[in-house]
């Protein structure tokens, strides 16, 4: 993702000539711990992605192969692949929504407010997700309060329990700190003096937010799209307590794969193409940020 | 339309409150089951103290949670930082890599890990976990510190410079402070995202080091029981207080 | 300052959290390196890997105190992620209690101890039925501990009737209200045995015929689920669904009148948990003063009081308090109801045919 190439040329801090070296041992923490914990670990993945199965201890033979990559062009998983991705982009849709008026409005609060509406929004994330989950599966449960409020004001409601509707919900409850932190970090940083420029030059919300607000915070929304967008593939939890597990996303597909299919290699598989398909959308997003970054910049020019 | 928003803004924290306050409810339920509830007790309160072996898996996980978050958000804050501020060669690539741990589902970095572990050697324990935790986490403190910075006005450090200041004075007294709600947000975003981590905690952990999501998420199969209902409510309400404590100090403080 | 204030007293406040919860772990599972004592000496501890509730902490304490040797025990959710684990060969753990079918791959990967029988007491305290059973012959490398069933809990406020069959989880009546455990070979032991097939088949026309079976009933399904289909019954919101027996069951059946566990007349499924020596354990001597402490009449009889499982151990069934449990059908179902239950074992080369079966419905 660079969200950043695009914007932090044209503003941000800008890059001064000198201290490029320190630029360079500034990000040597980071590219130990990539190298060491991603980058080798995954070329173990696609090093398996291509090894033979060992269908009957699990595990892996060596040997070269590519019919792990073959079988995976079967309509079965097509069909999984197409759901998850649905889902994804619905629900980074949502939480970019409600996260991005959430972050605003945390932003306008008075600063020695702020971190108190922050804690806020993270402490429920200290309960166990599990507990959580629960905790959701019993209100919307035929036994739960929605239900008994639902009929004594008169409506015939039953259990949300499974439903679609559960799982879009509790992917936005599960997601909504990742979606807001990103964003909210962008406002904070915006000089005020904009702020009151613009209120003070009489713009609509609308313009005010599309003039100022969502390009100068472009990168946070870029980093909160794509903290929510990508992990949904990965859930697995969630489809099968709130939505029945009926339509498994690729999350359940690639654990099935790893444990009860003693599959690795498979396993392994399905992920390159994950990883492939996800990093080919993330430089789709920040295109088209960057996009949005550029014309906004000749506008202000 | 900003009243609008406020509202709607208001209704969210509902939103995220709804299932604790469930949680708090259920956990004074009499009935072991959660479909129903029989009248109250603090029955459960009591098992929670007694039980040592959940609450040891509590302190694994909040040692890892805090190392972890810690490490991540230094890391995320030097790397956003350089991003931002140097031109470096080889940014795409750098990101994307970044971005890796948050696209490769959860247990095919479970599993690589272990297998890098084991192959040099390495027994799992803490140490596994809190290095598990910091791939997973280090992609959130960074996006999170680089949207920040991104949004930084880049005239404050030039001010400040023909001000005179140095490098140094002008990160430490124009930059850092604009930048410190960010690096707390990195550090909350990390703490409870390997706080509440299963998938990786399997694969990292070793003897001795479960974590609270890993008890909880194996013992499913004989079912949840409403000391977990306990345990959480005590850990949202110990927040709250902390906080409301910090506050009232400091409006005094405002105030004096 | 604010921020970095609200910072510092978050900081503080975890730590105050893990100081807190540090001071009150007083015994049990420390955070150390498990086996690294050797056998000698009054520092011995055992490292033990077990299914979460199987063992009930009644039996852990008791052992430490009988045997002066500190026990740490974590929990695993799947036989894969486990085995996973010990495949390092560096995972630190002496036992470990694998399901049956787990048995036979950790043999082949030799990743078990030989059981030495003449360091064991009370090895015929054990059901007969669990001795020297199909996947590990002569109990060489494991000494059942837990046993249960699969087959059927229904509501039956809900079913309006008695259930007694697989064929129920295909009846339409039900549509919606459905559920089967969220497991491949679970699921296939209805699905074969529903047509009068073997739930151990390795044939792939019968494995086919169950893939058609489950497809056609998937519409019928509110869901495959294997965490929380007990409380799904005992609220009405499934009527049926395919079950384990223990834990859950029997706290289901406890709270709810209308609820039941039943082995349908097909004849439904056994699996047991066993305790193992894991390979290469420097604690020798304190794992078989596990073995050995298990196999007691009434520590084995502390799994039903306690767990609310069955125990594999006969001598123990007298040992039992609690009553109930002891005649529950969730628990314990009775022997004629067990007459036509398989013993799951691995399918071992035919594990493809289910795995392709399975991906369709899993799909569909």
């Amino acid at each position: 993702m660079s969200a950043s190439t695009a914007t932090a040329p044209a503003r941000g801090l800008r890059a001064p000539a000198r201290g490029t070296l320190l630029g360079y041992l500034l990000l040597l923490p980071a590219v130990a711990v990539i190298v060491l914990l991603v980058i080798v670990p995954m070329a173990v993945i696609a090093r398996q992605s291509f090894a033979l199965s060992d269908p009957l201890l699990g595990g892996t033979m060596g040997g070269f192969t590519w019919d792990n990559y073959a079988k995976l062009f079967d309509p079965v998983y097509a069909k999984t692949m197409g759901y998850s991705l649905g889902l994804a982009a619905l629900n980074a849709a949502v939480c970019l929504v409600v996260g991005y008026l959430l972050a605003f409005y945390i932003s306008t609060r008075p600063a020695n407010r702020q971190p108190v509406l922050l804690m806020l929004v993270i402490i429920p994330f200290l309960t166990d997700f599990l507990v959580r989950t629960f905790a959701w599966i019993t209100l919307l449960g035929s036994g739960g309060p929605y239900v008994r409020i639902a009929r004594a004001l008169g409506f015939d409601a039953s259990s949300l329990v499974p439903s679609q509707f559960a799982v879009i919900m509790s992917l936005l409850y599960a997601f909504l700190p990742v979606a807001v932190f990103p964003i909210y970090a962008s406002m904070r940083a915006i000089d005020p003096s904009l702020r009151e420029a613009a209120s003070d030059l009489g713009a609509g919300w609308w313009q005010t937010h599309r003039r100022i607000f969502i390009p100068l915070s472009a990168t946070g929304i870029g980093s909160s799209i794509m903290l929510t967008f990508v992990p949904t593939l990965g859930v697995f939890v969630i489809p099968v307590l709130l939505g029945g597990g009926k339509d498994p996303l690729v999350g359940n597909l690639i654990v099935t794969l790893f444990t009860e299919f003693r599959n690795e290699p498979m396993g392994a598989a399905m992920s390159m193409v994950v990883l492939v398909l996800m990093l080919a959308s993330v430089a789709v997003i920040t295109g088209l940020l960057r996009l949005l970054s550029i014309r906004s910049n000749r506008r202000a020019a | 339309m900003d009243r609008v928003v406020a509202w709607f803004c208001r209704l969210v924290f509902v939103f995220l409150y709804v299932p604790i306050v469930a949680v708090v409810v259920y956990s004074f339920n009499a009935s072991e089951v959660s479909y129903r509830f029989t009248g109250l007790t603090t029955h459960w309160y009591s098992d929670l103290f007694h039980d040592d072996r959940l609450l040891a898996t509590l302190r694994t996980s909040i040692v890892v949670g805090v190392l972890a978050a810690l490490v991540a958000t230094a890391i995320g804050f030097l790397t956003a930082f350089s991003l931002a501020r140097f031109q470096v060669k080889g940014r795409a690539f750098f990101l994307g890599a970044i971005l890796i741990p948050l696209i490769v589902p959860e247990i095919v970095i479970g599993v690589s890990l272990l297998e890098v572990f084991s192959s040099i050697g390495m027994q799992t324990g803490i140490l596994t976990l809190v290095l598990g935790h910091i791939v997973i986490t280090l992609p959130l403190a960074t996006l999170v510190q680089m949207g920040a910075m991104a949004a930084l006005d880049p005239s404050l450090s030039e001010a400040a410079t023909d001000l005179g200041a140095t490098g140094w004075i002008t990160f430490r007294r124009v930059l850092f402070p604009l930048l410190r709600p960010s690096v707390l947000a990195a550090f909350l975003l990390s703490f409870t995202t390997s706080f509440s981590n299963i998938v990786i905690s399997t694969f990292t952990s070793g003897v001795g080091s479960t974590t609270l999501p890993l008890r909880i998420y194996s013992s499913l199969r004989t079912g949840l029981t409403p000391e977990l209902n306990a345990l959480g409510t005590l850990l949202v309400l110990f927040t709250l207080v902390v906080i409301f404590l910090v506050g009232v100090r400091q409006m005094r403080r405002i105030l004096a | 300052m604010k921020t970095k204030a609200l910072l510092a007293a978050g900081l503080a406040a975890t730590s105050v959290l893990a100081l807190g919860a540090c001071g009150s772990s007083s015994s049990g599972s420390t955070a150390s390196s498990g086996s690294k004592s050797s056998d000698s000496g009054g520092n011995q501890t055992l490292a033990i890997y077990a299914w979460a509730g199987e063992i009930p902490d009644s039996v852990i304490d008791g052992f430490e105190k009988e045997t002066g040797i500190k026990v740490t025990v974590d929990t695993f959710d799947s036989n894969e992620t486990m085995i996973a684990k010990l495949a390092t060969g560096k995972s630190g753990y002496d036992i470990v209690e694998p399901s049956q079918y787990a048995v036979q791959l950790m043999v082949q990967r030799n990743l078990l101890d030989t059981i030495d029988k003449s360091k064991l007491e009370g090895f015929d305290n054990l059901n007969t039925k669990f001795v020297n059973p199909s996947f590990d012959a002569d109990n060489a490398h494991s000494l059942p501990w837990a046993w249960g069933t699969t087959g059927i809990l229904y509501n039956e406020k809900c079913t309006g009737g008695e259930i007694t069959s697989w064929s129920d989880l295909w009846d339409s009546k039900y549509k919606g209200k459905i559920y089967m455990l969220n497991n491949m070979l679970s699921a296939y032991i209805a699905g074969l045995q529903v047509q009068g097939l073997s739930a151990t088949t390795t044939s792939q026309a019968d494995i086919e015929k169950a893939t058609t079976k489950l497809l056609e009933q998937k519409p019928l399904l509110a869901g495959y689920n294997s965490d929380n289909y007990a409380d799904l019954v005992g609220s009405g919101d499934a009527c049926i669904a395919e079950a384990y027996s223990g834990t859950t069951a029997a706290k289901a059946v406890q709270a709810n009148q209308d609820v039941h566990f039943i082995m349908p007349s097909e004849g439904g499924t056994l699996w047991t948990d066993s305790f193992s020596i894991v390979n290469g354990t420097k604690n020798q001597t304190a794992a078989y003063q596990w073995l050995n402490y298990t196999l007691k009449p009434e520590v084995a009889a502390l799994l039903t009081d306690d767990g609310s499982l069955a125990t594999a151990n006969s001598a123990a069934l007298d040992q039992i308090k609690n009553e109930d449990l002891a005649k529950s059908p969730a628990v314990y179902p009775s022997d004629a109801q067990l007459a036509k239950a398989e013993f799951i074992v691995d399918p071992g080369e035919a594990l493809t045919y289910y795995q392709d079966g399975w991906t369709k419905v899993s799909a569909s």
